[in-house]
């Protein structure tokens, strides 16, 4: 496993911790920093050590367990496994998470940003590449 | 000068030694229990810890002219005894206002809390240093001395019972220390989050869970040590032997005070500036610390176990019901263990 993986939370945010955790997670996984095989830190370890409760990491762990990416593991945390792929697209969750870009497409341009720019800055995004 | 007022001013001394480092103990970032930036710890803070050492010295000064100045009490009257007490008491008194001002002054340029909060997703060993053998030492010491002592139960003065539940108490005290080890290892959050400064705090933290591990060996082999002096036979040769024995532990203990000194809280001061975490403070709140950072009350805090504000080492939040747990167990089991046995 590669250093420097982290996981972080913004206590500010209007997003719920578990999805936060579950967010960055998942960004780790699909830009395959975390690789089958690799082991995360039990789910006590990862609440501690952000400071909020066991349930919220078991939640986002959970969470990542049922789209296929985690193995939990009792009291060890859980295990990245190779998921099955490509998957066929599921078209009720691409549907939902669209709309969700759509918004965010919206707030980007009412706060200034062109079409282009916007256009640039998801083609980036889809090529792995941070904010 | 009697042997009480040297008594006196040796506390006195080594007190205002440990109240003057004390400062020096914390992490770069924090001072005097507050979270401030490391700028100003290297600049207007110095004035704030000169002050608070200018008290902390002249109470010590204080009490160490009452020690020498007050008539010798007659031997025997008890009255040294609670002379002693009273000066000792009343110099930690000023030495605790004198971090209490200072804290209250610090406060002037905390920095708020952050709302951002990082995690490595790497996972760090928690295991005990030397593993379950090295842990498991303590009880076969205590095994083998009952062992030896059920051999030789004819030669017992007092009979094999009391040495017996003795031997059972320390063993209660050793699975005590190594509970308080396994939980500092497990339950205590990682402040840095990668790179040296996180391998300094692991190192930090492991040599912290060892002392508490050769607490375990120094308990078992004094323990052992007593009870096995009680059979005639051995009485001499443990006379000398123990020394070899528990000295080493005494020196590898103030080796690690010393080494603590030099490294400060969480290994962070033999850290270099730039490769020191991003974020300020040891991830707990100011507004958690109370009285002046000696006590980590936060209901919220999952840890169990958090760095401490004053002095060095781990203290427990007070605040969590695992700690409470972990505490009134230690308190209760020897107790009750004591009136089953004894």
């Amino acid at each position: 496993m590669a250093g420097a993986l982290r996981v972080s939370l913004d206590l500010d945010s209007p997003t719920p911790a578990y999805r936060q955790i579950a967010n960055d997670l998942r960004r780790h996984l699909v830009d395959e920093r975390l690789k089958p095989g690799d082991l995360l830190p039990p789910v006590r370890q990862l609440a501690v050590d952000l400071g909020v409760h066991f349930n919220t990491v078991a939640l986002a762990y959970r969470m990542l367990a049922d789209e296929g990416w985690l193995e939990l593991k009792r009291r060890r945390g859980a295990a990245v496994i190779a998921r099955n792929a490509p998957r066929a697209v599921d078209r009720r969750q691409a549907d939902r998470l669209l709309r969700r870009l759509a918004q965010i497409a919206a707030e980007l341009r009412s706060v200034g940003m062109t079409s282009r720019q916007i256009s640039s800055a998801l083609r980036r995004l889809a090529q792995g590449a941070r904010p | 000068m009697t042997s009480t007022s040297w008594s006196t001013m040796l506390v006195v001394t080594v007190n205002a030694i440990l109240f003057h480092a004390m400062p020096r103990f914390s992490r770069p970032d924090i001072l005097f229990a507050v979270t401030v930036p490391e700028a100003f710890v290297a600049g207007a803070g110095r004035t704030l810890v000169s002050r608070y050492r200018a008290i902390v010295w002249s109470g010590a000064a204080a009490a160490l002219a009452i020690s020498v100045l007050l008539p010798t009490p007659e031997p025997g009257s008890g009255r040294g005894a609670w002379l002693m007490t009273g000066v000792v008491a009343g110099n930690m008194m000023v030495a605790l206002a004198a971090w209490l001002l200072a804290h209250r002054r610090a406060r002037a340029y905390a920095i708020p809390p952050s709302d951002v909060r990082v995690a490595s997703l790497v996972p760090r060993d928690t295991s005990l240093p030397g593993g379950a053998l090295l842990a498991v030492g303590p009880f076969v010491i205590l095994l083998a001395t009952a062992l030896l002592m059920y051999t030789y139960r004819d030669n017992l003065p007092d009979g094999p019972g009391t040495i017996t539940s003795f031997l059972a108490l320390g063993g209660i005290y050793v699975a005590m220390m190594l509970t308080m080890a396994v939980s500092l290892a497990r339950r205590t959050r990682q402040i840095a989050v990668d790179g040296p400064a996180a391998a300094a705090e692991q190192r930090f933290r492991r040599v912290n869970v060892l002392v508490l591990v050769l607490v375990a060996y120094g308990v078992a082999v004094q323990l052992s040590a007593t009870t096995v002096a009680s059979i005639p036979a051995f009485s001499d040769t443990l006379t000398g032997g123990l020394g070899f024995v528990l000295l080493p532990l005494m020196l590898f203990n103030f080796g690690v005070t010393f080494w603590m000194f030099r490294v400060g809280q969480g290994g962070q001061r033999a850290v270099a500036p730039a490769a020191r975490q991003e974020f300020h403070g040891d991830a707990t709140p100011d507004r958690a610390w109370k009285v002046g950072g000696l006590f980590y009350f936060n209901p919220r805090d999952p840890a169990v176990w958090v760095e401490n504000r004053v002095g060095v080492g781990y203290t427990l939040n007070i605040g969590n019901l695992r700690a409470w747990l972990l505490m009134i167990g230690m308190m209760l089991a020897p107790m009750i263990a004591a009136l089953l046995l004894f």
